[in-house]
């Protein structure tokens, strides 16, 4: 025993004289509980790597977390559009300033080049390729070689700002022998088909070169035209940005914020659990933990001694809700679904599941939304009277072993429904067993069916499901309700099955118009007509929580994903604040 | 003895290519929802989404890309015929994902991960550098721990029993609360601040091996304290039964009536017997060395094995996956081989299976 | 039974007296009077601290009393996770039994009859068609197969061969162990849903290669020991061999991972039902209590109560399993 001992504190003196790490204080730390995966512009599968490639890469347009709104990035102004029979045309005028770390201009060929290599076959490039597919020819201006139009088809207001919303990659790195200028981008779009990739040596040529530089995993081959750049990525522990030391943003009188970048590096730590992370914290071994859980933010909120750090909160676009798969017998009818909605008890689950920190909604809809808030319609209430009053009027009755209905071909349908959620999420295992505690009550069975996340999307595409939940996220700027709610996505983001002429036509007028006002009106008709057909109902929508070290200042907290804007972030030096 | 490990050690590749192949049918036969889904927005209401026609066609190039568009296997079921018999399986050819899996695997190629395109065998190599030193530090640690307990496990008294005790207290508490406890305790500037919390520190090219040693052991020590504790009841428990069966043995009587020291008789004479049971326990540990432990490197922050193949299983990864199980699989059957051998060594009237 | 009042009966008197509660307790408890059922969620009360009116011993964070928990608990225990480790550990020892005892090389079969049952799944396997020409057609080959294996047999060509028994059990002890729970799961979640025999079935599958490793080890020590050589040359039964004089020497390893198994399967089933097989969520268990300390870290009471039940449960097997100890 004496000599293990003797071991044990030996190491622990090895362990002990080692380096402690120092840290400058101009470094903003930030916690992220998961590996960015890959970093390919093209790929971005998960919000940490967009975050990342946000600050290596410039697109045409950006976000103004506190207009919210969309303002021009590399361009000088929003862009011009005009419609010309079916298509839309619109003309971005790119920054004279704007340059890449070489000191070439960014030009429109390179916003060419981008467009093109969305589109080239061959690459990882699919989902992009889906999602900017609509960009159907880009037309440089010859007399201006910073000046292009983009043409679509399709009036909707997001189609403009997605138009915009890509990384612009530089030609002269990826294509210095610009293979790709020899083949034209509808050549490209037209390659679709698979099994029939034309070989062209010039398509062929460029994606090996393009898969050679490696830029899944090492995205430091690629040297955007944005203000970071990587320095070092171990995966799952850590990835390090440094900011440019001559950086084209900087050049531009009277820099509007979305061309500041001002922390001399970031670090984003990878720590995986919640408890570690807000040890972390505690320590100072981090300086931001965003998207923090209810509870650990409110913990430490109350804790006296957590007096080195700073609260914030912003509300939301992103909800929980319940859908009602209408294809279903027994939910096929609207009094059906109404009656179940009433049987969510949505201030207790709020306080249950997000300690309060979340807010309830009436719709889709955020409340925050102003005009375009129905504002007198009624939040749901908890209320298992008028939940049989409405079962009894859909002809359900209450018998020895449940609700039985009568439908007109004969059957007998029984009302015991499922609610399927994705495993291994609190939040939604509360709201089911709530849900399940209160139809009790009333005598109606439910079974809680957790799913494996795969399984659970396959069961949600095959409408193998009863109620369901779901989280959906939305944003400030536009709205598009098409992905869940209209008939032509059933199946694939559609997962209620619901969708009459009457509410396509509605989702379709609110993508599409213009007017502020007009709109908000349309949106006003949607959501009442939401409440009465209830093919979904919004629990709540969540808040988003951060909590961060008080050397950070001009750290705002936002409602939309990741929660707060890390370029803007300055930092007093260290020794100003007194813990 | 040599020619026995060789010839053994050769006859368990066709176990581990069996494995390995159901494995890789059974995965490929389920859903590949995540493998497609994941990069594409789901419940999006705002910003512009790909059209349904537009995502079947992304999904089907992902496919494609990631060559899961073959058939599975070199046949597959045939439509069951109206009236009279028939085949139930038609040949696919060898044009099929398995064939293709295999002759990467004779090139020693494990394929590339869904997720980001990297050599799978790259990967594992990356994350077994973390995993090694803590498993097998951990492993080190629990065998000399067990040593030293032992002299202690032989005597009936009140120690042992408070020992026993504590490791099913150990045992019946999960592995999550004893590593929290452990970090909440040792890594707290509130209690003790003896360790880092999370993470390996950062990787500095110019320092030397010296100080890289003491990064890593300054980091990985509480960690590697928790697997120990972790690893220790079940070891500990075994042994003990193991040796008070053995004590009653009459060599042990005629050891001690020769006036030999409790310990001595114990670790000289009857550990050697007790030590059978105990090594079948060992080859257990073997494969856990390389598999690592999901639980404790997700709570201290270590980019091991067990949080790679926890992601790649998560995501259905299914490359990465096969490459982990394959590298366990090798351990596990190599692993019993040597514990075949082992209590060969332990006790030579044991006859090897050949 | 002299000595009724020893420090080691009382122990062992206490030990029964936990289990026969526990059986009380998991057969009559929906008969209390509980002011909570396990399932209730009580949204006013989340993560309610104990000894306090009306949840005496807390609540998790959903809102669940914890008492009933902790009483419809041990009825789980005992449907899924001791019943589980029992068949685990009957199952292993059988198995290990047979390929230490056997070997890849000692157990043989008639080679005629093998081929000829060969033939009849190989029928099976490669030809389909609708169910009774399928099952004329397979029963004509089977019994022309016999007859030829019978006929062979009497024309003198009989040969028998080994079956490696010892090997095929590494190697399904191999497959098993290394396959990662989740890819099981899935592959199991998309054959049947949720059910509390489909648990103890996946529980009692991924942990019998635990014991039969342990007793394979065991048998290949005990069988080499002389009294086994003279009692093979004697020419007992090996059946009479393996229960009378190789059973009884690796009892005492068995029970005593026993009740450390019983304690890993309740974990094991937990990290089952959080994956979304295994338990419907309603269930009560312990180690269910045990995973939501998750969300509430500082809840001591949700670490405690069921800990303590493992520990004591656990210990109690202990005693119990452990009864012919000397002294």
């Amino acid at each position: 025993m004496r000599r293990f001992l003797l071991g044990i504190a030996s190491v622990l003196c090895l362990v002990a004289c080692s380096p402690s790490p120092s840290h400058q204080s101009s470094t903003i730390r930030i916690r992220w509980p998961r590996d960015p995966e890959n970093l390919d512009p093209l790929v971005a599968p998960n919000s940490h790597a967009v975050e990342i490639l946000n600050l290596l890469h410039c697109s045409l347009l950006s976000i103004d977390y506190n207009q919210k709104e969309f303002v021009p990035w590399l361009v000088e102004a929003m862009p011009v559009v005009r419609q010309r029979d079916s298509l839309t045309l619109v003309t971005y005028q790119l920054r004279s300033e704007a340059s890449w770390d070489n000191g070439l201009p960014v030009l429109a060929s390179d916003v060419v080049f981008t467009l093109k290599v969305m589109n080239c076959p061959g690459l990882p490039n699919e989902a992009s390729r889906a999602q900017y597919g609509f960009i159907q020819n880009i037309e440089p201006d010859p007399a201006d070689e910073r000046r292009f139009t983009l043409s679509f088809r399709g009036r909707a207001r997001e189609l403009v700002h997605s138009s915009g919303d890509y990384p612009i990659l530089p030609e002269h790195q990826l294509d210095p022998q610009k293979h790709l200028r020899r083949v034209s981008l509808a050549a490209l779009r037209a390659d679709t088909v698979p099994n029939k990739r034309r070989q062209q040596p010039d398509i062929t040529a460029f994606v090996q070169r393009y898969q050679r530089a490696n830029l899944n995993r090492q995205p430091e081959n690629l040297a955007g035209c944005g203000p970071y750049r990587l320095v070092d990525w171990q995966t799952d522990r850590y990835v390090a940005l440094q900011r440019k030391a001559n950086w084209w943003g900087d050049r531009v009188k009277a820099a509007p914020p979305q061309l500041q970048a001002k922390p001399a590096a970031i670090d984003y730590e990878i720590i995986a659990d919640e408890a570690t992370a807000v040890l972390a914290l505690r320590r100072g071994d981090i300086d931001i933990y965003p998207m923090m859980p209810a509870k650990d933010f409110l913990a430490l909120r109350q804790n006296k001694a957590a007096t080195q750090l700073s609260f914030y909160t912003a509300d939301s676009y992103e909800m929980i809700a319940a859908g009602f798969n209408t294809r279903q017998p027994e939910l096929q009818d609207a009094r059906t679904r109404q009656a179940l909605s009433y049987l969510f008890d949505i201030p207790g689950l709020i306080q249950a599941s997000q300690q309060g920190m979340a807010y309830p909604s009436v719709s889709l809809v955020s409340p925050a939304a102003g005009e375009s808030y129905h504002d007198s319609l009624p939040l749901l209430t908890f209320n298992t009277q008028r939940a049989q009053d409405l079962l009894r009027s859909a002809g359900w009755q209450q018998q020895a072993q449940g609700w039985t209905r009568r439908v007109a071909n004969g059957t007998l349908q029984h009302l015991k429904p499922s609610i399927s959620y994705r495993a291994g999420n609190p939040a939604y295992e509360a709201i089911a067993l709530q849900f399940r505690t209160a139809a009790a009550k009333i005598g109606i069975p439910v079974q809680p069916r957790p799913t494996e996340a795969s399984l659970f999307t396959e069961h949600l595409r095959t409408g193998n499901v009863e109620l369901y939940l779901q989280l959906l996220s939305g944003n400030p700027f536009t709205y598009n309700f098409t992905p869940i709610l209209h008939s032509q996505s059933i199946g694939w983001g559609n997962f209620t099955g619901f969708g009459t002429a009457a509410s396509d036509q509605l989702i379709e007028a609110i993508a599409t118009e213009g007017d502020p006002k007009r709109q908000a009106h349309l949106l006003r008709k949607f959501q009442y007509l939401l409440r009465q057909e209830c093919p979904l109902v919004v629990l709540y929508f969540l808040q988003y929580r951060l909590a961060a070290t008080n050397r950070l200042t001009n750290l705002h907290a936002t409602g939309i994903r990741p929660g707060y804007e890390a370029a803007a972030i300055q930092s007093l030096p260290a020794g100003t604040i007194q813990p | 003895m040599g020619h026995f490990l060789l010839h053994r050690l050769l006859r368990t590749f066709p176990a581990v290519w069996g494995v390995v192949s159901v494995i890789f049918i059974i995965s490929r036969l389920l859903t590949q929802e995540q493998v497609l889904n994941h990069r594409f927005g789901e419940g999006e209401t705002g910003s512009h989404v790909a059209s349904p026609a537009q995502r079947q066609l992304a999904e089907l190039q992902i496919r494609q890309r990631l060559g899961l568009t073959a058939p599975l296997f070199y046949f597959s079921a045939a439509p069951p015929p109206v009236a009279g018999l028939a085949l139930r399986w038609q040949w696919n050819g060898a044009h099929n994902q398995y064939h293709n899996w295999l002759r990467q695997l004779l090139h020693a190629d494990l394929g590339v991960s869904f997720r980001d395109d990297q050599p799978v065998v790259s990967l594992l190599l990356q994350s077994l550098r973390y995993t090694l030193p803590l498993t097998i530090g951990a492993a080190l640690s629990c065998l000399a721990l067990a040593w030293l307990l032992t002299p202690r496990l032989g005597r009936k008294s009140r120690g042992r029993s408070l020992l026993l005790t504590s490791l099913y207290l150990i045992d019946a508490a999960p592995l999550f609360v004893v590593s929290l406890l452990l970090l909440l305790l040792l890594a707290n500037p509130e209690m003790v601040a003896l360790f880092p919390a999370y993470g390996l520190g950062r990787e500095d090219p110019t320092a030397t091996w010296l100080v890289h040693f003491q990064t890593m052991a300054y980091h990985l020590a509480l960690p590697m304290l928790t697997l120990t504790l972790a690893s220790l009841p079940a070891l500990v428990v075994q042994l003990d039964a193991a040796l008070n069966h053995e004590l009653r043995a009459d060599y042990v009587l005629t050891a001690r009536a020769k006036g030999l020291p409790d310990a001595l008789v114990i670790r000289r004479h009857v550990l050697r017997n007790a030590l059978i049971p105990v090594l079948a326990l060992l080859t257990e540990l073997l494969p856990s060395l390389v598999a690592g432990s999901v639980v404790v490197e997700m709570i201290f922050s270590l980019p091991g094995m067990g949080r790679l193949l926890a992601a790649a299983a998560a995501a259905h990864d299914y490359p990465v996956l096969l490459g982990g199980v394959l590298t366990v699989a090798l351990v596990r059957v190599w692993g019993q081989v040597v514990a075949d051998w082992l209590s060969f060594q332990a006790d030579p009237r044991i006859r090897l299976p050949l | 039974m002299n000595h009724l009042f020893t420090a080691g009966t009382i122990y062992r008197w206490l030990a029964l007296l936990w289990l026969t509660g526990l059986l009380l307790v998991a057969l009559l408890v929906p008969l209390f009077p509980l002011p909570y059922a396990p399932d209730t969620t009580d949204l006013t009360a989340i993560t309610a601290a104990p000894f306090t009116h009306p949840h005496w011993l807390g609540t998790d964070p959903l809102g669940r009393d914890l008492l009933a928990g902790l009483l419809f608990g041990a009825r789980t225990t005992l449907l899924i996770s001791l019943p589980a480790a029992l068949l685990a550990t009957l199952l292993g020892a059988l198995v290990g039994s047979i390929a230490g005892f056997w070997g890849n090389y000692e157990l043989r079969l008639s080679l005629n009859y093998t081929l000829a049952a060969l033939g009849v799944l190989g029928f099976c396997a490669v030809v389909r068609g609708p169910s009774p020409v399928l099952f004329s057609a397979a029963s004509a080959v089977a019994t022309g197969l016999i007859l030829l294996a019978a006929l062979t047999t009497r024309f003198g060509y009989h040969r028998t061969f080994p079956v490696p028994f010892d090997k095929a059990l590494l190697g399904l002890i191999a497959l098993l162990t290394s396959t990662p729970l989740l890819i099981l799961v899935l592959a199991l979640a998309a054959l049947s849903t949720a059910s509390l025999s489909g648990l103890l079935l996946v529980l009692t599958l991924t942990y019998w290669p635990g014991a039969a490793r342990l007793v394979r080890a065991e048998v290949l020590r005990i069988r080499a020991l002389p009294y086994i050589e003279s009692s093979r040359v004697l020419g007992l039964p090996a059946l009479r061999i393996l229960w009378h004089h190789i059973r009884p020497n690796y009892w005492h390893t068995l029970r005593a991972t026993f009740p450390l198994s019983v304690a890993t399967l309740i974990g094991l089933e937990t990290t089952l039902s959080f994956l979304g097989v295994g338990l419907p969520p309603e269930t009560a268990s312990w180690g269910r209590i045990l995973a939501s300390v998750r969300l509430a870290p500082t809840a001591w009471w949700l670490i405690l109560w069921p800990t303590l039940a493992i520990l004591i449960t656990t210990l109690a097997l202990r005693q119990i399993s452990a009864h012919h100890r000397p002294g």
